[in-house]
Parts: structure tokens; sequence; C-alpha cells
């Protein structure tokens, strides 16, 4: 039986606090019914203290947001030699912030929405606001969407129908961070597929459809119950599966993420499919996306614990 | 030494359905994170207590085991000692209110009114209408009997009764379980409700034959501007919460209802579940307490400590505060409700004051949807000294004139309605 120590990671002070705990939670249940020595830790003034006199054999990051998910965590625990889940320092960087993700996409010829990056900067020191009156045209008329550019759960995410509505969304999702994203709304049908390593190569498991009821699935649609329906897998035509599998797995290479990554997407009316951005340390509460998709596939989501942590453990120095 | 250990609920899923919607805030967590010992707090409203003289109730605890030990220590009546009953008796008399021993139970704390009215009046999803903003507490104790909640806007003048009409005339009547208002010095909107519109929400009340839950923790802390009289001073159905957590100390946990004969009786059934009584040695101390004349002196020195802290708070908000927002002028109680511009986001922006040393309450905490009031936030002017509080809001205005920066912007490009206030630099 292993007896290997793993120390998850939660909690901490980002926005997405309860949902880490709660992830971190089914993790921890996984790994103790797995035979794993588990260390339930807080993101804290301690936890470096902590880890240090634990000495774990690796970390699972069940950490969402801010110091979590945009390389933190990850360069710290580089520092520390300790091994950890999921994508290194840099690719954490590039996936969290959706600007730089969207331009490395776009770059590589992955299709994603028309968009623009407004920083707040460029509103106070430059004027920027001045110039709202191009951001329609720029990504392609009504409606819009507006959201920090690195945030986790669509935190400060609003939907913009007409222009008077745009600045205080802009407001809103600058409240969240330094920058905002605005893009080109795609009406369809919003999927996530998501991309676990194997030692083949990326497995990508099977697209999760989301409908939610409000029709935005934003903070409170994503965690609350009864507000939004999936389906697993997305009732998509075989070759638009096909596509969004293909896209997952191409994102997942482009932006060299290791052992997991989630793609959300929009497949619009005629069956273009979009990412709109990748998530290197996706959500596995009980209504998570991730453990969804790899049930569908035959997993369990101690399957999935299991299979991010052996590889954790085998980067141990 | 410290350990960042996560303790689990072993017990989550378990739980009564009741308990779902009852929840510590996420803002609470990021403050016990984040609590340093220099930061200027205008978030709790905790009353003054080092000034109680300690000798003084000292004396009063002394003579409560000493004197009346045997009763002190020994179970009591549910309603309370009829002693402790003949002093509020005394002090409702002094706000115009006349009452006989036998419509008032002792209650641990106002709160604990509030849940056992809870209790007796709410089924889940019954209506019950509040002044939005609104009592934490309150929205705490009534959450876990699961009521929808409707809430009025206030402005300088308190609840607006006319929009309560409005509502009153949606909902029919006996169409809420019961109005619940603050009057005085609201908390946390510092306003209170004029004597017209008194009269006119019992009109009200009367009309629609709903009951009035009169909460008054704050109406003997008056700084200026004359006494209005309470609602239960012009309607005897009014059930009225009043609480010695202000005027003695609230570690005692000692408070008491007033209410029609009926729903006293429901409510005593209701308390006897709860704690059988309250306690005997905690009431005898405050009747040795408001027997003595020492009280009225503490009272007065205690309210000129909180009108210094008003003014201070007022003071630095005129010379600190940017123009786009704008506060209540409380003449009396704990706290100073500001709005900022509409976009603004109070709760977002509580972290960065965290940083530079200042915490307040953010609005929506005070709504029972969560979601309105994000722009608004409560200080509590009654805990810090003077010079802290200026100092505190002067940090904050540093914070809020960052979060403003941006918002001007938008307004000098002719994106957002409104203008550039002079002053604001």
């Amino acid at each position: 039986m292993s007896q290997e120590k793993i120390a998850v990671l939660m909690g901490g002070r980002s926005l997405e606090r309860e949902v880490s705990l709660k992830s971190g939670q089914r993790v921890c249940d996984a790994l103790t019914s797995l035979g794993y020595k588990v260390l339930a830790l807080d993101v804290t003034a301690e936890l470096v203290e902590t880890l240090r006199s634990e000495s774990p054999d690796c970390c699972y990051i069940a950490l969402h947001g801010k110091y979590g998910e945009d390389g933190t965590i990850q360069e710290l625990l580089e520092f520390l030699g300790i091994a950890y889940t999921g994508p290194g320092v840099v690719s954490s960087y590039l996936s969290w912030d959706k600007s730089v993700a969207k331009y490395i996409m776009a770059e590589h010829g992955i299709p994603t929405p028309a968009w623009i990056t407004l920083t707040a900067d460029a509103f106070k020191e430059m004027g920027a606001a001045t110039a709202l009156d191009m951001v329609p045209t720029e990504v392609g008329g009504f409606p819009l969407v507006v959201k920090p550019s690195q945030q986790g759960s669509a935190l400060g995410l609003s939907k913009v129908e007409a222009p008077e509505q745009l600045p205080e969304a802009l407001l809103g999702a600058l409240s969240f961070g330094e920058a905002a994203v605005v893009e080109k709304w795609i009406d369809g049908c919003e999927i996530s597929v998501s991309v676990l390593d194997s030692a083949d190569g990326p497995e990508v498991l099977p697209p999760v459809e989301i409908e939610a009821k409000s029709g935005l699935f934003d903070f409170s649609a994503m965690y609350t119950a009864g507000e939004t329906d999936y389906f697993v897998p997305a009732r998509l035509e075989p070759s638009v599966t096909e596509d969004v599998l293909d896209l997952a797995r191409r994102v997942h290479e482009l932006l060299d993420c290791r052992d997991v990554s989630r793609a959300d997407m929009v497949v619009a009316e005629g069956d273009a499919p979009y990412v709109l951005e990748c998530n290197t340390s996706p959500g596995m509460t009980e209504t998570s996306l991730l453990p969804m998709a790899a049930e569908a596939a035959g997993m369990s989501f101690q399957d999935v614990v299991e299979r991010l942590v052996r590889a954790a453990l085998s980067r141990r120095k | 030494m410290g350990t960042a250990r996560v303790v689990f609920d072993r017990w989550d899923g378990r739980y009564a359905e009741r308990m779902r919607d009852v929840r510590s805030s996420a803002v609470r967590d990021l403050f016990a994170a984040a609590s340093r010992s220099d930061i200027i707090s205008f978030a709790g409203g905790m009353p003054a207590v080092d000034h109680v003289p300690a000798k003084t109730a000292a004396g009063a605890a002394h003579d409560a085991i000493l004197e009346q030990g045997v009763t002190a220590l020994q179970y009591g009546s549910s309603e309370g000692r009829p002693e402790l009953r003949r002093v509020i008796v005394e002090l409702m008399a002094e706000i115009g209110v006349r009452v006989t021993l036998d419509d008032i139970v002792a209650t641990a704390g106002a709160q604990q009114g509030l849940d056992l009215l809870a209790k007796v009046f709410i089924d889940p999803g019954d209506t019950i209408i509040t002044e939005g903003p609104t009592y934490v507490g309150a929205l705490q104790a009534f959450s876990a009997y699961q009521p929808n909640v409707v809430c009025i806007p206030m402005d300088d003048d308190g609840m607006r009764v006319d929009l309560l009409e409005e509502e009153l005339k949606r909902l029919g009547v006996r169409g809420a379980k019961f109005i619940y208002t603050i009057p005085n010095f609201q908390n946390p909107g510092g306003v209170t409700l004029t004597a017209p519109r008194r009269r006119r929400l019992l009109e009200l009340a009367r009309d629609y034959d709903i009951p009035v839950i009169e909460d008054d923790p704050y109406g003997r802390l008056r700084f200026e501007g004359g006494h209005v009289k309470p609602l239960r001073a012009l309607d005897d159905d009014v059930i009225y919460l009043g609480t010695f957590s202000k005027i003695f100390a609230p570690g005692l946990r000692l408070g008491w209802m007033t209410a029609p004969k009926p729903i006293l009786t429901k409510v005593l059934l209701a308390k006897q579940a709860a704690d059988l009584c309250g306690s005997a040695f905690v009431q005898v101390t405050a009747e040795r307490y408001f027997l003595g004349t020492r009280w009225r002196r503490v009272l007065q020195g205690l309210t000129r400590t909180y009108a210094e802290r008003r003014n201070a708070m007022l003071e630095a908000l005129d010379e600190h505060f940017p123009a786009e927002a704008h506060w209540t002028r409380p003449e009396g109680g704990f706290f100073v409700w500001v709005t900022l511009p509409e976009f603004l986001d109070a709760k977002a922006m509580l972290a960065e004051a965290v940083e530079q040393g200042v915490t307040y309450v953010p609005g929506d905490s005070f709504f029972p949807d969560g979601r309105t009031g994000r722009n608004c936030m409560r200080l509590a002017f009654c805990y810090a000294e003077p010079d802290d509080i200026r100092e505190g809001v002067r940090r904050l205005g540093e914070v809020l004139e960052d979060r403003l920066e941006l918002y001007r912007a938008f307004i000098v490009a002719g994106a957002l309605p409104g203008r550039i206030s002079e002053g604001a630099a």
C-alpha cells in the first residue's frame, strides 16, 4: 500500500476560497481512501513553515484564482523543491491571463472570439474612455462580454447588449483587476473540454455542455445546484465533437499544460467552435466540469486524483 | 508555532435544510485571515465598555452573589425576575412607553428576542418586511426560518413609508408576517424614522393587519435633536425590543421584549425551549446597577463619547472623502452609512482597504440578496478613538480616491453620466 504523504493546498485569500475548500476536501477524501497520507493545508502565512516541517512527497494544488492559478504557488514550490500537480509556472501564468492566452491562441490559429484588452491605466492615464465608441466595431458588434483578464469563476463578468452598458461593465471588471477583456459574445452552446495527460500523451475527455437557465454561466450559475443543466457528452454533431476534442488537445499542448487543463469553448450556430479560455486548476467540486467529464469517460473521481498525484510524484526530486 | 492545517466539517451534508442560507460571510473570513494590530476598524458596532466604571459593575455583581446568592445562583422564572422587570418598566416610562410587569419578558440580549419572534412567526416561504439595508444579526436570526425578505428603502427620514404602502398593496392584508424596523439611528443606516412617518407606518400596519417589531438598541444614545416617541408609545400592539447592551454592557447578554399578551405567551414557550430562563445572576446584577443613580452619569458620559467620535468621523469624512460620496449624519447611535457612486464595489475595495490598514463592512452584507448595496459601506464610529477615526477615514479616503480616478476618467470622456464635482481633484 502506498504511504506517500500528499499535501493538499486549498483555501487561500482568493475570492474563490470557498470553492477551493470544497475542491480540496473532495481531493483529500479521495486521497485518503486511496491509502495516501493526507495533509490538508490552507494557504496562510504559516504555509512554508508547515511544508518545510512536514516535507510532503508532493503537493496537490486545489487552489483556484489568484496565487493558486497564476504561477505564484507553482514558483514557490519550485523554489522549495516540492513536486506539485498540474501545469508549471509559465504555463499557469499564460493561461491565467485571458488576454495573453487569447493572443497566443490567435497567433497559432486557434479560433477565439474577437477581443480587445483595456487596462485601468489606459483609462486613468491615457484617456481610453474617449474611444469606447470604437469598441463594438473593433470586436464585431453587440452583444459583448466584459470580464477581468485575470480572474476565475467568472467573477466580474457581464454581458453587454448596448453601448450605454459598456462603461459600467468595464468598471465592474476593473474592480477585480488591472485589465479587462472585451470580447464578442458568441451565441451558441457552451462547452467545456478537459484534458488529462496519460502515459500515451494527452487524453481528451468527453465534452460537457453547459446550459445556464439564466442564459449566463456566471458565478451563481456555476455554484448553485439546479441553476444549470449539464449534458455529457455534449449534444454535438460527431464531426463537431471531433473538432472540439482536437482544439482542446491543441490548446493543452500550445500552452504547455502539464497533467491537466480544461478549455472552455462556445460552439456557434453553424457549428464553428471558439475557445474562450484555458483553466490550469479546474474545479473539483460536486458540480465541477472536469470530474463530470471524467465520469463520462469511465474514470472515477479517485482515478483522476490518483493520476494527477502519480504524475506529480514521478517528478519528485 | 502556527500551522496551515485545514480542519474539515465531516458532518457536512447532514445538517438541516434551514441552515443552508445561514452562512458566515466570506468577507468576515477574509478579515480573519487579515487581522493585524495596526488596522483601524470601523467594522464592528462595539460599545465603549471601558467607560463603564469597573467598581460600580463589580459592586453590582458582588452584591448579587453575596446578598441575593440563593436566588442569583438558582433557576429563575422564564419571563425574568420581577425586580428586573420593574427596572425595565421605569426605563420604558422614561422614553414615553407605559407598560406593566406582565408585558415584559427578559431575553438574552435583544438578539434572542429576534430569534424567538422569528421562531414564533415565520414558516418557510413567509414574507417579512424589513428596512433595506437592515441589521445583519436580524437577517441572520430570520433567515434560519427561511422567509422571503422584502426590503423597503430608506432616506434621511428613515423607512420610505410610501414605498412600504406600495409593497403592502401588492402583498395584501396579512400579506406579511411582520414589519421589522429599527426606528432610531438605524443599523446600518444611521437615520431616524420621523414622527409623521412613525404614525403612517402604524396606520399602514393596522390597515393591512401586520404586526410591527420595533428594535430600539440605540434610542437612548441621542447626541442632538429632540426625542422621537417610540412606535410602542403610539400603539400598544407594537412588539418592542430593548437591550442593556448599550446602556450598561453587552457582556451581560440582557435585553427585553414587550408585546401583546398572546404573542408574549408564545414567545415564552419558545424561550423555555431555548434556555428555560435567563441568567438570574445577570438579572440581579443589572437590577443592582440600575437601582443606583450612577448609571445615568455613565450613560451621559458614554453618549458624550459617542458624540465626540461621530463628530470626528463626520469632520474627517468632510475632509478626506471625495465629493462623489454621500453619507448619513446620524443624530445618535453608532453608524454612518456611506454611499459611493453607483458603479463602485465596496466589497471588491475591501481587500485594498485592509492592506492600507482600515476596515469597514461592505453594504451588501445588510441586504438579504447579498447584491444590493454593493456601492455602500457601513462605518462604525462607536469604538475607535477620535484620532484613530481621523486616521482611518484618511486611509479610506485614499483607497477611494484611487478607485475614483478610474471612474472620473469615464465621466470626463462622457462615457458615464454625471460630472466631476468641485473639489474632486
